[in-house]
């Protein structure tokens, strides 16, 4: 459905100095700054995928959004969506595709939003059969003639990004591109939208690119996810794998009454392991003892018992690594792996 | 073709509808607008009345009045300044909003030109041209302006448009690679109305910058039209008028496409 082979983009802009000297300066100078937000990118997308697109700000996710949507023309690369070079066919490979810019709207902002659609359908040359059944379903499940006939400007920025989502579906198109679709709406609003883009890709087998920056969006929809970093790809494969690999760290916490025991021990000697694969906390207030330990080297009962030979344990809570956490330690360039 | 029609109709639509939204603002353009004219008018009469010569510049003092007033139904029909409208896309970066439908930028642009032509057709452009031709009639007691001549006129205005918003097109480019575009709307509006004959008719000047003028596409958007309704050309003169009309659309046309492929290959969309 998508591939996108070997594609960078470079941004080159003149260089600017500070000040009303630097502004002459600048004149004059033929100085250039160059930055490459994305970086020799190769993935594949088949179609009825998921994919969450994420990185931290700055990645380079919504410049390739913008190259795989035709806004942008690559430096060096190419991609093929459909079959169609998106910059250089622009306007067919619009009429396959919907996008969703949460920061900003596709709509028309001093019109009611029942015109944006009446437009739309004319733009994409949707019949009023089609168009009937697409409004039909959209308000199912978007909820959109709720607020159908005020202009787009006094909408909730949660009322618009619904209209924009059901904007971007009217003409039922076979890619999605979402970026950041949840920035800045409330839990309900998030979970109606994570449940729409259900829908849609279920219903219609509908491909989805999706960036976000919220680890949510990701685990309740997304198969299989992409991470860049500095306009590179570090990582391409399913959710579980990735918390396979990055997330090998394991945490038990343990309520035990007489925690004093526990001063001056070091359980990785307990357990004979080197003090990097486990390490404790003792929490006085609450009377627990946390253990973080590598769940490669290390199983849970060995831990317990070890914990228990030294005193009594009253409650066990053991946790995976959150995503959160994974995501976190990919961004900051402290993954193990 | 009907189906562009269809597609592009909507924003035609629009844009009419958002002009009368802002009915206030529009009315108080008219007024200003008018009493420039009238600033323009009261001064060529000072100047008709200070010279013994019947006509100036191939123009008698009437024509000169109906110059005056044509020149402001035209303009107000054919320079809609759609540059001003792409640099508010490039700022607002709503141009990338444009580029994921599958509609062609400057075709949605010069169907929301047309809706503004329409619009301001109706309200003072028509206004002020029925105006001019009692007043033709009542005061000056010259003839109505022959229905053919009209034609013409209309016929011509069309093109005006064409080869304006055209131009604009090409000129709104410039946006795209600087930002602030402001003060080249304020160069190119002054001149656009010295070069299109606004300020003072084309024949005032000397020969040798009359075919400067001849080559440039500005004299064709205004002082064409206007002279045809003046009925200053005949035969092979008013074809060869219209005819240079058409080349201008055709060449302003070629032009922009080959711009616009261009700019959409550099094109850089900002924010997100
Ligand atoms: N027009 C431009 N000119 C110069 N640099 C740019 C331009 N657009 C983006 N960049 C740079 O390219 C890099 C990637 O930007 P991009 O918008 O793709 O990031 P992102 O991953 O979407 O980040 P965020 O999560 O903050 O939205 C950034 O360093 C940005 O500063
Ligand atoms: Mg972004």
């Amino acid at each position: 459905m998508i591939t996108v082979k070997n594609v960078s983009k470079e941004f080159v802009s003149n260089k600017k100095y500070p000040g009303f000297k630097g502004a002459i300066k600048g004149l004059f100078s033929n100085e250039k700054v160059s930055k490459v937000a994305v970086d020799n990118i190769s993935f594949h997308i088949n179609k009825g995928e998921i994919v969450g697109y994420i990185g931290s700000n700055g990645a380079g996710k919504s410049t390739t959004i913008k190259m795989m949507t035709g806004i942008l023309t690559p430096t060096n690369g190419e991609c093929l969506v459909n079959g169609v070079n998106p910059s250089k066919q622009r306007k067919i490979n619009a009429q396959n595709i919907g996008v969703v810019f949460g920061q900003r709207t596709q709509l028309w902002w001093d019109l009611p939003l029942s015109e944006s659609f009446t437009i739309l359908k004319e733009i994409y040359n949707i019949s009023d059969q089609a168009y009937q059944e697409s409004m039909t379903f959209l308000n199912k499940i978007l909820d959109l003639y709720s607020f159908f006939d005020r202009p787009v400007r006094t909408l909730s920025l949660g009322q618009r990004m619904r209209a924009d989502l059901g904007a971007a579906l009217l003409h039922n198109p076979k890619v999605l591109y979402l970026d950041e679709p949840t920035i800045g709406l409330d839990l309900v609003v998030k979970d109606n939208i994570r449940k729409a883009i259900k829908e849609i890709n279920e219903k219609y087998q509908t491909t989805v690119i999706l960036t976000t920056h919220d680890i949510e969006d990701i685990e309740e929809l997304c198969s299989r996810i992409i991470v860049i970093d500095n306009g590179k790809k570090i990582y391409d494969g399913s959710l579980e794998k990735l918390k396979d690999t990055y997330g090998t760290k394991r945490k038990v916490s343990m309520e035990i009454k007489q925690l004093n025991a526990f001063e001056g021990i070091e359980l990785s000697e307990t357990l004979g392991v080197t003090p990097d694969l486990c390490s404790t906390r003792l929490d006085v207030e609450k009377n627990t003892l946390e253990v973080t330990f590598d769940k490669n080297k290390l199983q849970v009962p060995q831990v317990i018992n070890a914990v228990m030979s030294i005193a009594d344990v009253q409650d066990i809570q053991i946790q995976e690594t959150e995503l959160a956490e994974i995501v976190k330690a990919i961004y900051q360039h402290n993954v193990a792996k | 073709m009907n189906k562009t029609l269809k597609i592009y109709k909507p924003f035609a639509m629009n844009e009419l509808k958002r002009q009368m939204a802002y009915k206030a603002s529009f009315y108080l353009f008219l007024v200003i607008s008018l009493f420039s004219s009238f600033i323009s008018y009261f001064l060529w009469m000072a100047i008709y009345g200070s010279t013994d010569a019947n006509t100036l510049g191939g123009l008698s003092q009437n024509e000169m009045v109906i110059y005056i007033f044509m020149v402001y139904v035209t303009s107000s029909i054919v320079t809609i300044s759609i540059s001003e409208w792409v640099s508010e896309d490039v700022v607002k970066g709503s141009v990338a909003m444009n580029l994921i439908k599958p509609i062609d930028y400057r075709m949605s642009l010069i169907s929301r030109a047309i809706g503004t032509m329409i619009y301001q057709f109706m309200v003072p452009s028509i206004l002020v041209w029925i105006g001019l031709e009692v007043y033709k009639v009542t005061v000056l007691g010259m003839d109505l302006t022959h229905l053919s001549n009209i034609i013409l006129y209309l016929l011509s205005s069309v093109m005006s448009f064409l080869i304006f918003v055209l131009f604009d097109f090409c000129f709104g480019m410039i946006a795209f690679f600087t930002t602030y575009i402001f003060g080249m709307l304020m160069v190119k509006d002054a001149l656009i109305s010295f070069l299109a004959g606004q300020l003072i008719p084309l024949s005032f000047f000397p020969e040798g910058i009359q075919r400067i003028f001849d080559f440039l596409p500005f004299s064709s958007m205004i002082y064409t039209p206007v002279m045809i309704y003046l009925g200053k050309y005949q035969g092979s003169e008013l074809i060869f008028v219209l005819s240079r009309q058409v080349v201008w659309v055709i060449l302003l046309y070629i032009l922009g496409d080959l711009i616009w492929r261009k700019v959409t290959k550099r094109l850089v969309v900002l924010g997100g």
